[in-house]
Formats: structure tokens, sequence, C-alpha cells
């Protein structure tokens, strides 16, 4: 069986639709091809690589409610090579959002139920996923951890001679077992939704989000844009006002 | 102010202008929303890449009405509509709070009153209930008082949908 998992963030780096495509990929057998759209010059490749495919996941972002733009112009473009060539891949969806809530993403599920109607695909069903760019983050606070972690046992090591310094681990254990916990939502869907891509069936739209309280959220989400508008210089040049 | 944005051919020119304050084009003569947030955190309500584009947040943002004129694509605006959208995110703050008990931004330029969809193209009952639900939600994401969808049968009931 193949998977193709498409990557539809416009950005290059450190981009959450990677990262839950990376946790998918945890949860799928067989081969695993992985790509990233960006730009009308990635369309021929990732069609070709769709004419064997039993299955397509397409991982993004969820703009103003819906599906950027450059995934549409590749939808139509999927829908008419898939016509002509006779494909019939199962398409999946796992759509991430900025706000704490999964279900904004409904709008962007329908319009891939529609797509498949419209191609004649089957619809697989897809996560949607509420703190995409908190939960992003989690992942350099877990290599953090490692590497923490390596730092205080080799100097814990060269200094007493212990290689388990016990309040290290312990420290470590409590963090990285915090940080799964925020993910614990997002690995129970994945989870599921790769054992249907294995059986080739319909998982459904689900919809799940980092596992803190809205408030909390929202008070992380000011900070890290107030600090971001303090070095990128935005706060110095009319931040809030409305420019005419 | 009353903004409408279309993606007809531009023979409609004309009578989309004569019935709104500002008008513009959706010709796809611009570059797709790259998630940088440098129009929220960067350089404020405007974007990094030199399109037309580049301060349209400013045009919509002060738009009492908003009146988008799309054609039909599995639910949702055509992708040279959709492509305006998405570059007009810096028409709220990064500034979160709730509206409608959801999370949403702070709006850079205060509540506007009409968040009006008008479609056409063939569209199944689906693609007409997920456009009425992207609208719903458009709105309040927006600041939008209230929303309306109007399927169009033809091109000749555009005057009166306007």
């Amino acid at each position: 069986m193949k998977t193709v998992l498409i990557n539809c963030s416009p950005k290059k780096r450190f981009c959450a639709s990677a990262y839950f495509l990376f946790l998918q990929s945890l949860f799928v057998g067989g081969e695993k091809v992985n790509e990233n759209l960006r730009t009308p010059a990635d369309h021929a490749r990732i069609l070709e690589k769709l004419r064997d495919a039993q299955t397509v996941v397409f991982g993004l972002p969820l703009y103003v409610d819906g599906v950027p733009s450059h995934v549409l112009r590749f939808l139509e473009e999927m829908e008419t090579f898939c016509r002509e060539n006779g494909l019939k891949p199962r398409v999946y969806c796992i759509a991430n959002n900025g706000f704490i809530e999964g279900y904004q993403n409904e709008p962007l599920m329908q319009v891939f139920e529609n797509f498949c109607v419209r191609a004649e695909l089957a619809w697989g069903g897809g996560v949607g996923i509420g703190g995409g760019v908190m939960l992003n983050v989690t992942r350099i606070l877990f290599a953090v951890e490692i590497l923490l972690l390596v730092l205080n046992t080799v100097l814990s090591a060269a200094h007493t001679g212990d290689f388990f310094p016990k309040e290290t681990w312990l420290s470590f254990a409590e963090n990285t077992g915090l940080l799964l916990y925020f993910n614990l939502g997002v690995l129970f869907y994945l989870s599921g939704m790769g054992r249907a891509i294995g059986k080739g069936t319909a998982f459904g739209k689900k919809y799940t989000r980092i596992l803190i309280p809205s408030f909390v959220f929202i008070l992380f989400a000011d900070v890290f844009f107030t600090i971001i508008s303090l070095l990128q210089g935005g706060v110095f040049r009319g931040w809030l006002a409305r420019k005419e | 102010m009353k903004v409408v944005l279309y993606d007809l051919s531009p023979e409609y020119g004309a009578l989309i202008e004569s019935k709104c304050d500002r008008a513009l084009a959706a010709d796809g003569k611009y570059a797709p929303c790259q998630g940088c947030f440098g129009c929220w955190t960067k350089h404020p309500a405007e974007c990094f890449l030199k399109d037309k584009l580049k301060q349209v947040c400013r045009l919509i943002g002060r738009a009492d009405e908003l009146v988008i004129v799309t054609k039909n694509l599995y639910g949702t605006y055509s992708a040279a509509v959709k492509n305006i959208l998405d570059r007009s995110i810096a028409t709220s703050t990064p500034f979160s709070t709730y509206r409608g008990r959801q999370m949403h931004h702070t709006l850079r330029y205060g509540k506007h009153d009409l968040w009006k969809v008008v479609v056409y193209g063939e569209a199944s009952e689906a693609e007409k209930a997920t456009f009425r639900c992207m609208a719903e939600r458009n709105a309040v994401n927006d600041g939008y008082e209230r929303s309306e969808v109007i399927f169009l049968k033809d091109l000749a009931e555009l005057e009166a949908a306007l």
C-alpha cells in the first residue's frame, strides 16, 4: 500500500502541518511518500506520485476558515488529473488552526468532502486540530529537554561519577510527560486515523486540541505574539493601529 | 463603505463599480499568502509581498459591507478570491479574544455590518450548506454583524443580488 502525505503549508521550515504529518506517518504502514505543496511548480511532481497511490493525506493550516488558496488550485488540478487517469486514491486530511478550538476546521473539512464528491474519490475523513502552532512548539521543548538531560547527566558523571542523577531524570520524566499530555488528543485521533488508512476505511471527522484550558492558551498566544512583534519591530510601527 | 471583491471577467467591472464604493477584481495577478504573520508582527497591516494586495487589508478592513462575488468551488470561494481573503488577515490584530464563545483575533478596524457572498456556477446542496457555514464563520471571525449567501441561477441576476 502506498500513501502520499502532502504537506500543504507554504512555510519552508518549522510548520505545524509537517509535525502532524510526521506523527501520522508513525501510525501508517506500507510505502510512504512525503511531498511539499507550496507553489504551482510542485503540482506535476505530486500528481505523478498519485498514479500508484491508494491513499493521500493532506496536512494543511486553516486560512480564513477554509482551505488556503494555493491548495484550492491544486485540488482543481487533482480533480482533472484523477478523472483523466482513472485514479481513485482515498483522501484523508489533517487540518490545524491557531485558535484553540479544533472544530473551527469544520468548513475546511466540508470543502474536502465536497472535493471528493466532485472528483469521485473516496473521502476518508480527517482530524481537525486546535492550537496547532503551540503543539508544534512542544517538539522544540522536547528537544530542549533531551539536551538538558544529556548535559546534566554528563556533568553529574564528570563530577560525582553518577550516570543517573535522580533529580535530573525525574525532572525530564515530569516535563516530557507534560508535553506528551498536551499532545494526547492529537495522538489518539491520528492513531485511529492511521488504522483506518491501513484498512482503507472511512474515519469520519474528528476534532481535538492542545489539552490546556482556553484562557491559559490565549494568555500564552498573546505573550508569544508580543515577543515576536517586539523582536520583529511591529510594536514600533503602529502595531494595533487602524492603518489608512 | 461598500466593497466588492469579484472574480468575474472585466466585462462585469462597470456594473459592479456602479454598485459599490470600491471594487477589487480577483484577477489572480498576485501571490498567495506565505503564512509568515509579518502583517501582524513586522509591518502591521502590510504584506511583504510587493503586488497589488500589499495593503489590501486596509481596504477590506474599512468596509461596512463586504460583497464577495465568486464562482463555486467545492462549496468555497474560487482560488483567486480566497487568495485575496488569505492576504487580508491583518484586518485583525495578533491579539486574541472571545467572539461567539470561540477564540478569535481582536479587530483592527472595529465591527462591520454585512458579509455577503454571491455565488455563481452550479452548486450541490452540500456545497450550498458549506458556503453558508463558511460565510457564517467568516462573519464571526472578521467581526461582521450578519452574513448572507445568495446563489445565482444565472449571471443575469447579478445586478439585483448586488
